[in-house]
């Protein structure tokens, strides 16, 4: 099936259905009547999007839609496509299945998410893969791709998940990690890892290490160059040849927490 | 039927039913590698005395392996699924994980997987940390030189063990040429090992013994020194060396071109005959007929 934007909302519009669990197995008729929210005002998906049908086993969504929140929430399998920006809120409590999005993404993507893959091609907001306020943990599972920068809190209790950014990372990355790995090519901003229990925090350049974390050794972590690779294989994140075998510091912490969290931060 | 000046015996070569996994090995180099390897597929002919039948698949460039280092990819076999799973979890346990800079992953992407890494993670006393890319979950273990790296999951399927051929030639000599180079272009061939001493048996059995307690016996019908005092002897006149070579192969179609490629490099000067060993179907279920092969 095939959504395509030909009216920009004027306010938020969350479009929780606009997903491969929903209208991924719909007739073009039925998916028409499907109700999102405009603002607090009830709309069918027909006011906002022209939809035709399209390829199957594949939700293509085009526009820019970077008021448009919940795009592809609940998804448990099949493949959606994205071109154009997109709101926050992206991937929902995914489980599985794969968004790919041509374009850059607003806060909060993949609240929630236990599975599944999501590769956004542009930039991400605010607490991507973080966990809601309140929450004990965040995303704990899947993968989340992204090819430009982050903002703030960057799976912040995050509990399982691979994150993978090609571009800057803004303050308090993995804070109160609980497992997982993060992985980031560009500068990171303050507090990296702060309170973290286990996981992993991959970093190309120098990053300001916290007190409690403790200083181990320098190697070459050969679980690296697998995942060098898987991205090299998978996304336009260009990775220098120096980082496949180049060696690492190692950090443990954080000792405020369980002390079991890892901090590599390539050397040389 | 003949190869050159060859007789091919009419018969097939018996094999049996045996299940497999492919371990890909890496190190920081080949003499590592190298290292892991052969020790992983040390003391692993028969299954007969050493629970399962292991050899050296192919040497990996790293552009073939998943960390991008020199490897080498190896065949384990065993009669069943669960022995095959002891038999890893011990030989990488005890020969891989202590060498060096390695990693081990598996080989085949196949649907029944054995827990490998899994349980060798242990070793980590805690300190372990399992990763997971795309589908796969990796263990990283902490040793003396950083980490070892394994799979959780090693794939392994159904495979064909005992696939062989033997070469009855003039002389010791005559027939290790044949030996040497029927092995040296089955080596080439993929997803296939020759588990004995340089691929090679003189000491090639039968099913069963006079001794009620031996599975196993010398296929005496072979042996040129009792020629002359048993009645069913197949050896022919002219006749005064035999060797085997034995194949087992992730598939019959792995085992029944290694033994295409291998008996038309043993048929040459000084060599006899080539014919198989039978056993009447006591043995196992594949038969591969030497005339369809070659």
């Amino acid at each position: 099936m095939k959504l395509k934007l030909f009216t920009k909302p004027d306010v938020p519009l969350e479009a929780e259905c606009i997903s491969t669990a929903v209208i991924g197995q719909l007739k073009v008729k039925e998916a028409e009547k499907m109700k999102i929210y405009h603002g607090n005002r009830e709309a069918n998906i027909a006011d906002f999007f022209k939809v035709t049908k399209g390829k199957d086993d594949l939700l293509e969504v085009e526009g820019d839609m970077h008021r448009i929140k919940y795009l592809g929430a609940n998804m448990s399998s099949g493949c959606m496509q994205i071109e154009g920006d997109v709101g926050a809120h992206l991937g929902s409590a995914m489980s599985g299945g794969f968004i790919k999005v041509n374009g850059n993404a607003g806060d909060w993507v993949a609240p929630e998410m236990t599975g599944g893959r999501i590769h956004i091609s542009g930039s991400g907001g605010h607490c991507i893969a973080s966990a809601y306020r309140g929450a004990s943990k965040g995303v704990s599972g899947g993968e989340i791709i992204i090819e430009g920068n982050v903002k703030n809190e960057l799976g912040h209790g995050m509990a399982g998940a691979t994150m993978v950014v090609g571009g800057q990372c803004g303050d308090f990355t993995g804070v109160n990690m609980i497992s997982g790995t993060i992985l980031t090519f560009g500068e990171m901003g303050i507090r990296t890892g702060a309170g973290m229990k286990r996981g992993s925090i991959v970093c190309m350049n120098n990053i300001e290490i916290l007190p409690t974390f403790s200083y181990d050794c320098m190697y070459t972590p050969i679980y690296l160059k697998l995942l060098f690779k898987y991205i090299k294989e998978n996304t336009k994140i260009a990775i220098d040849d120096k980082f496949f075998n180049g060696t690492f510091h190692r950090w443990s912490g954080d000792a405020i927490e369980m002390n079991r969290g890892e901090l590599l931060v390539y050397a040389a | 039927m003949k190869i050159n000046n060859t007789e091919i015996v009419d018969t097939y070569a018996e094999a049996f039913g045996m299940w497999s996994a492919k371990v890909i090995i890496t190190a920081e180099n080949d003499y590592w590698a190298e290292g892991a390897a052969r020790a992983m597929t040390g003391m692993a002919t028969s299954v007969i005395g050493c629970k399962c039948e292991a050899g050296i698949d192919m040497k990996l460039s790293p552009e073939d392996t998943p960390d991008g280092r020199p490897g080498y990819s190896i065949l384990v076999f065993t009669m069943d699924k669960e022995s095959l799973s002891k038999r890893l979890i011990e030989r990488i346990g005890q020969c891989v994980m202590t060498c060096p800079t390695t990693a081990c992953f598996s080989g085949y992407d196949s649907k029944e997987t054995v827990n490998i890494g899994g349980a060798l993670r242990y070793f980590g006393d805690g300190y372990q940390i399992g990763k997971k890319i795309q589908d796969k979950r990796y263990w990283r273990i902490p040793v003396f030189d950083g980490e070892f790296i394994i799979e959780e999951s090693f794939g392994v399927q159904e495979s064909v063990g005992g696939g062989n051929f033997y070469i009855l030639g003039d002389n010791v000599s005559n027939c290790l040429d044949a030996c040497y180079d029927a092995v040296k272009v089955m080596k080439r061939v993929e997803n296939v090992i020759m588990p004995f001493p340089k691929g090679v048996v003189r000491s090639g059995s039968k099913v069963g013994s006079k001794y009620k307690d031996l599975v196993a016996s010398t296929n005496h019908v072979y042996c040129p020194t009792i020629k002359g005092v048993i009645k069913d002897s197949a050896v022919p006149e002219n006749v005064h060396t035999c060797y085997e070579i034995v194949v087992d192969g992730a598939d019959e179609k792995a085992v029944a071109k290694a033994m295409k490629v291998g008996m038309h490099a043993a048929a040459k000067d000084g060599v006899v005959q080539i014919t198989a060993g039978n056993f009447g179907g006591k043995l196992g279920k594949y038969k591969f007929f030497l005339k369809d092969l070659i």
